[in-house]
């Protein structure tokens, strides 16, 4: 095969996953992000009205979320309580967190990037808790255990990853076992954020915020290629499911795909075919080479784990705190 | 109130192209590859009768009046930034530069000095470099496609792995080789990675630097999507380099040396990381440092005139230079005062 027959597959195998996916969109009128012509294009949510400091709060809560799944991989422990708000509530005191605890890392590359992205997310509380002020939410319940009916073992569930129910062994889902069962939680939520990000920054007013969102969203950005290539360097090992490790996480992703609606806004990391060999899929994208972006409504129906309209559930069984707190109606 | 239908159909005729512009595509080989433009879809209506092609539903060659004079010189400062990176991947990958049916526009249009493809050893670094080599051949399509008539031609550009090469120019003043050594991006995976590091960052922070410049929020959406494929990119780089670094310790020593020749060429602020840091934990907790971030963990912004410095390696006010040794096309050439 020549070189630009090479080429020309790569891009052609490349495109025909996308394809896939538009098919999709004859489902959803609105056609939400999809181009159809020079500057014609919808963003995700224009059609809301929301203040930047309810956009802000949104964000918070997720990065509530993250930052004690991370602190307690890479520490031991939930977030710090300064951290938290007046009347926010300690993750470690609700019983359904007593089993998280410190991942023995075997791997010290991903016990250094546990660290550093827990050092990240905390960062990234504090900084809208500073941005927010007086405005900013306390934060909310969270659901980063490991009970049978949490949210993680809930969402593994519905990868075929443990049990098909509460009561069939194996009953539940440990993101702190090991390093991969770790990539594997982290997998489960951090392109949720950049989706969330890049689905909302241009939602934001105030030119300030919307240049912090910005380098936040590469924040999430290159933290979910961190998680997803070190998955891929163990990506031919056999899978909790599938045959491979690239080819759960497809099914990670398939399961997120059932609760966020029609069109389908992910992307595991197996690899596409080509006559140039074998390519790789770190970078979950549209037709464009753009990230995707997903509404508030949508970023809530996967950390609720409900495609119904709903305000509380999965990793927060309370809700978010805040004004933007119910999913789509996807069901 | 756009009619509904009447949109899914037109998308679903753009998808029907591009099926046919792919049967097109095998059977004209190099020169039409993987192009966007209204002229080669036109000829895959003509070609390709077997699609079922419908008739032709271009689409508009200008941009609408949503998009400022301000707007469309970001937007066009960015192609310069993706015609670079495309033509460094895409070369990488197949050893051969961007299609030159993707290269035409407003102002002098240059040629690709340099480029070749790499042998690489390491099969998952292959992948890699195809699946980016794709992605960024893609925001070129893109971008040319939402720019329409205004779009700027590719300029002149240095990706040249010999000894008069961009590369290596960035790569003595870095201190990664010595003043009479040559570095060649397209010798080893490791030194791949460290190319693709040199530029990937820059991208990242162009697009943070310009996202609160940018007029229309429907383009902060579309270049918030650029942005964030730009920093996957540059974390799987920098991921890679960290991680073959934990046994090649040079590759995590020189990534910091781009980072710090970065900085020189910049300005005074501390813009740029390597991959190694404290993060602020206690020493006895070594953590990775893949996120060029400032304290908040919210990464760094250039403006558009930090990163031509970057481009052009020089610190002073030049319009031309290093990788774009014409400069670059479009209203924002001229690079900061920072000698």
């Amino acid at each position: 095969m020549s070189e630009s027959d090479q080429l020309i597959q790569a891009f052609d195998n490349r495109a025909r996953r996308r394809d896939d996916r538009r098919q999709l969109f004859r489902m959803v009128l609105g056609a939400a992000a999809v181009g159809a012509g020079a500057f014609a294009f919808t963003n995700e949510a224009a059609a809301q009205s929301v203040t930047d400091n309810d956009v802000l709060n949104f964000a918070l809560n997720l990065e509530y979320l993250e930052a004690n799944f991370y602190y307690y991989a890479a520490f031991g422990t939930p977030i710090p309580t300064a951290s938290i708000g007046t009347g926010g509530i300690p993750a470690d005191s609700l019983p359904i967190n007593a089993g998280a605890h410190v991942v023995p890392f075997t791997d010290r590359i991903v016990r250094e990037h546990a660290r550093e992205i827990a050092a990240d997310e905390l960062a990234h509380v504090n900084f809208l808790r500073s941005a927010l002020g007086s405005a900013a939410v306390a934060q909310p319940q969270i659901d980063v255990g490991i009970t049978p009916d949490g949210a993680f073992s809930t969402a593994a569930r519905a990868a075929g990853f443990i049990g098909a129910s509460s009561a069939t062994a194996p009953t539940f889902f440990d993101p702190y076992a090991n390093d991969l069962s770790f990539l594997y939680g982290a997998y489960i939520f951090e392109d949720v954020g950049v989706t969330a990000y890049k689905g909302s920054s241009s939602l934001l007013t105030n030119k300030t915020f919307l240049d912090a969102a910005a380098g936040i969203l590469a924040t999430e950005a290159y933290h979910a290629a961190i998680i997803r290539t070190t998955i891929d360097q163990l990506g031919a090992q056999p899978g909790l499911k599938a045959a491979t490790v690239r080819d759960d996480t497809e099914l990670v992703s398939n399961a997120r795909d059932s609760l966020d609606g029609a069109t389908d806004l992910d992307q595991g990391i197996a690899y596409v075919t080509s006559g140039a060999g074998p390519t790789s899929n770190i970078v979950p994208t549209d037709a464009n080479a753009l990230a995707f972006g997903r509404t508030a409504q949508q970023v809530l129906n996967i950390v609720y784990l409900n495609k119904a309209a709903v305000t509380a559930g999965g990793f927060f069984p309370n809700g978010v705190n805040g004004t933007i707190k119910s999913s789509a109606n996807n069901a | 109130m756009i009619d509904h239908d009447t949109l899914l159909e037109v998308l679903e005729l753009g998808e029907q192209r591009r099926a046919a512009r792919r049967a097109f595509l095998k059977t004209a080989g190099i020169a039409t590859m993987a192009a966007g433009g209204v002229s080669l879809l036109a000829a895959c209506d003509a070609n390709d009768d077997d699609q079922g092609t419908p008739p032709a539903t271009t689409p508009p060659a200008t941009p609408a009046p949503t998009a400022s004079q301000n707007d469309v010189d970001i937007l066009n400062f960015a192609l310069n930034l993706e015609y670079l990176e495309t033509n460094y991947y895409v070369s990488s990958v197949f050893g051969t530069p961007l299609n030159p049916q993707l290269r035409t526009g407003v102002g002098t249009q240059g040629d690709v000095i340099g480029g070749r493809a790499v042998t690489f050893t390491d099969p998952t670094i292959a992948a890699y470099a195809r699946e980016i080599a794709a992605d960024e051949n893609q925001h070129v399509v893109f971008l040319r496609n939402q720019l329409g008539g205004a779009a700027i031609a590719m300029p002149q550009i240095n990706i040249d792995g010999g000894a008069n090469g961009a590369f290596t120019a960035a790569a003595r003043s870095a201190g990664v080789i010595g003043p009479n050594e040559t570095f060649d991006p397209y010798a080893s995976d490791e030194n791949w990675l460290l190319g693709g590091m040199l530029l990937s960052d820059v991208g990242v922070t162009a697009y943070k630097g310009s996202a609160r410049l940018i007029n229309s929020p429907t383009i902060v959406d579309q270049a918030a999507g650029i942005l964030a494929v730009e920093a996957y990119h540059s974390g799987l780089l920098r991921t890679m380099l960290y991680r073959k670094g934990l046994n090649a310790p040079v590759l995590r020593v020189n990534a910091g040396k781009i980072s710090d020749a970065r900085d020189l060429l910049d300005g005074p602020i501390d813009l740029d990381q390597g991959i190694t840091g404290d993060q602020g934990l206690p020493a006895s907790t070594t953590a990775s440092n893949i996120v060029p971030a400032d304290s908040n963990a919210i990464v760094f912004g250039r403006t558009a005139a930090q990163v031509l410095n970057i481009a052009y390696l020089n610190r002073a006010a030049v319009t031309a230079g290093g990788f774009l040794p014409n400069g670059a096309n479009g209203n924002i050439k001229t690079s900061a005062n920072n000698a």
